[in-house]
């Protein structure tokens, strides 16, 4: 019985999350965006919901890319280690100890970044293809030169944030690992059972911006959005992508924010996703939250370059370090 | 062809970019290569003749009225510019002089146009910067420009304002347009001056224009730039102060010298007020008589040239008249001047500042396909 129990409560908070998740996009871009730019914006229900169900039924284009069966499942990779990460950090999946660490949210997070560099690596639209003939006009000075994709471009840029741009997150993730002494995600929750929670201590309220940086550089979002910068790589690794696969990234970002937000209620609040306890409101509330935010702060930002990325992360990343140094304070 | 590469290729070029004839960040058809090493822009050739429409083809032999309307599709940003120019062409030509009071309208239409297009290229800029908020600002700021367009012109763009000897009688200016004129001024003053405010104080927007696409005072007049994009690197040169319409008018040429994204910015922001300034004396002084001059008579004319300060720099116009229809017409729009000058920009910076590089010269490649060399692969 406590088994089925616990499979309705994983399965159900499952429903719940992705139910929630559709909504976020749209609120982010009719209730914030519009509304700071002064327009109408899209319907609520159209950039989450209406566009994954629309693209889910059109016809479905082979991208040029030398392997398109690959290149066409990396969004359900990524979809898949997204609600695994949204699993690990379920209360009911806390028996199977080694695998609910904060490690495996570390890396599955990092297979999400990795399978950016493997879109674009895969991706070859038409955007930057050579002609079969000499496409360069007469008195141009340079010849024979290889002609990089727009692709691949940003699939150099996706390589870059592995190395560096994620750093705010994962400093963030390990604020609440030092402070409860345990890299597993059932004893940061018993800590915070016990001593409160981390949120409401220096470090944790430092964390906690950090860790608000870190998720605005995962989901791509302005001013870190140099994956996906319309003024070159335009749309970057994701740009091939049509039909049902477009559905699939645009059902994963939406989720992503939702894990995310997840994430930083277990690991600062202590409040772990469960159907089954009124403390899922507070989830669903910070999930709101975060997006708001994000939505805000990108409104009013214009796209960083390597220029300003590279000192916006080493500063966050200074303050991540210090937030850990106050945990022992 | 590998003498060239041993010229330009000291430093050593890996990768070509290439972005165009269709991009997001270009809103017209134009292509650049890019030529790239770690994503730093170590050369750049920008190519054009995508959108080219044969204009001055068509107006060979053209009754003279008709081609001077024609003028007017060149550009949908700067159009009053083209037929003004046009027109003054064949002004100049026959001897026609023009009434006071159309010279005042002219000069009250061409600086709202100028508010616009500043406007326009403010707001692309901001775009391309990635800051959609500030660009969709601009946008509704600028309609109020475009309203008052509409309300001399009849259109939003292509207004069909000037004629030979003066301005269409529909455009003349009475009380009530007077008055919706000042008003839409007061507002977009208002406006633009909270604008200007928030923009240069925002950090985060200095810091990404901030001494990015230099274009140093010596490289632009070497590459024969022109208008805001000249005047940037502190060469204060402005046609409208040696043209006869703009002489009862006073201005300020505004100028700065770094030759980066900002100053081009600034410039453009700070002669918003001075196109304010103008259309603001014009209506004060406007002078009561007639608006079109029509004692004129048909002459045949040798190769007449007439050059005008429009947003973007120096327009040029140029053609004969024979038994009243054009030939030999020459049309240089500013955008072809500043070719040289955006190519140069975008060396050394950023591959995403160099769209930011080209797009403060406010290029206008459609208007700028005037030519075109067929050559046989």
């Amino acid at each position: 019985m406590t088994v089925i129990n616990s499979i309705i409560t994983v399965i159900g908070t499952l429903i719940v999350a992705l139910l929630v998740s559709i909504w976020l996009p749209g609120i982010e871009r009719k209730f914030i965006h519009a509304r700071i730019q002064q327009r109408v914006g899209p319907p609520i229900s159209s950039v989450g919901i209406m566009a994954p169900i629309k693209f889910f039924f059109k016809q479905t284009i082979i991208p040029n890319s030398p392997m398109p069966r690959l290149f066409n499942t990396l969004p359900i990779i990524s979809l898949l280690s997204i609600i695994a990460i949204f699993l690990i950090i379920m209360p009911q999946l806390y028996i199977y100890t080694v695998l609910t660490s904060i490690i495996a949210v570390v890396g599955l997070l990092k297979v999400e970044e990795v399978i950016y560099v493997f879109m674009g690596s895969l991706s070859k639209s038409v955007m930057s293809l050579k002609m079969p003939f000499p496409d360069i006009v007469k008195g141009a000075k340079h010849y024979n030169i290889q002609r990089s994709f727009l692709e691949e471009l940003s699939s150099l840029r996706a390589f870059r944030l592995i190395a560096f741009g994620s750093f705010p997150l994962y400093i963030a993730l390990f604020v609440p690992v030092v402070m409860s002494k345990s890299i597993y995600i059932e004893g940061i929750v018993l800590y915070q059972q016990i001593n409160g929670p981390i949120l409401f201590t220096l470090a944790g309220v430092l964390g906690a911006i950090v860790f608000f940086i870190g998720y605005m550089i995962l989901l791509n979002e302005y001013p870190f959005a140099i994956l996906k910068t319309k003024a070159d790589v335009i749309e970057g690794p994701l740009m091939e992508y049509a039909a049902k696969y477009r559905a699939y990234l645009y059902v994963t970002r939406g989720f992503l924010m939702f894990v995310l937000a997840s994430v930083f209620t277990t690991l600062f609040l202590g409040i772990p996703p469960n159907l089954f306890s009124w403390n899922i409101f507070i989830t669903i509330a910070v999930a709101l939250i975060f997006p708001i935010l994000m939505a805000i702060m990108s409104a009013f930002s214009p796209i960083f370059t390597y220029k300003q990325f590279y000192p916006t992360v080493a500063g966050f990343s200074i303050i991540g370090i210090l937030a850990i140094i106050f945990t022992f304070i | 062809m590998e003498e060239d590469n041993k010229i330009t290729d000291k430093k050593v070029i890996e990768t070509e970019v290439t972005m165009g004839t269709v991009h997001s960040a270009a809103i017209e058809p134009y292509r650049v290569r890019l030529f790239v090493e770690d994503e730093i822009v170590r050369d750049a050739e920008i190519t054009v003749g995508i959108n080219h429409r044969g204009i001055e083809r068509i107006m060979e032999g053209l009754p003279v009225e008709k081609a001077n309307s024609l003028t007017e599709k060149i550009c949908g940003i700067c159009s009053n510019s083209h037929i003004w120019n046009s027109c003054l062409v064949a002004e100049k030509a026959i001897g026609i002089e023009v009434p006071e009071r159309a010279q005042y309208i002219r000069v009250i239409m061409e600086e709202l146009e100028r508010l616009h297009s500043h406007m326009l290229y403010l707001a692309h800029g901001n775009e391309v910067l990635g800051h959609e908020t500030f660009a969709m600002r601009l946008f509704y700021i600028r309609e109020t420009v475009m309203e008052l367009l509409r309300i001399i012109g009849g259109n939003r763009v292509q207004y069909g304002v000037s004629i030979i000897g003066g301005i269409r009688p529909r455009c003349e200016l009475d009380e009530m347009r007077i008055q919706k004129i000042r008003e839409g001024l007061n507002l977009i003053e208002e406006k633009i001056t909270e604008f200007a405010d928030r923009f240069v104080s925002d950090p985060m927007i200095m810091s990404r224009i901030t001494g990015v696409g230099v274009l140093t005072q010596k490289q632009a007049i070497k590459l024969g730039a022109t208008g805001p994009t000249l005047r940037s690197t502190g060469v204060g040169i402005d046609l409208r102060s040696e043209m006869e319409s703009y002489a009862p008018f006073d201005f300020d040429i505004i100028t700065q010298n770094d030759g980066d994204v900002k100053s081009n910015l600034l410039v453009r922001v700070l002669e918003i007020p001075e196109a304010i300034k103008i259309i603001r004396q014009a209506l004060d002084n406007l002078p009561e008589g007639k608006i079109t001059n029509r004692s004129w008579e048909m002459v045949d004319a040798p190769i007449t040239k007439s050059y005008i300060e429009v947003p973007r720099g120096t327009l040029y116009h140029s053609y004969a008249l024979e038994d009243g229809r054009v030939r030999n017409s020459i049309i240089r729009t500013p955008s072809i001047a500043n070719i040289g000058a955006m190519q140069y920009a975008t060396i050394g910076h950023h591959i995403t500042d160099a769209q930011l590089a080209i797009v403060q010269c406010d290029p206008c490649f459609t208007c700028t396909d005037r030519a075109i060399q067929i050559i046989k692969i």
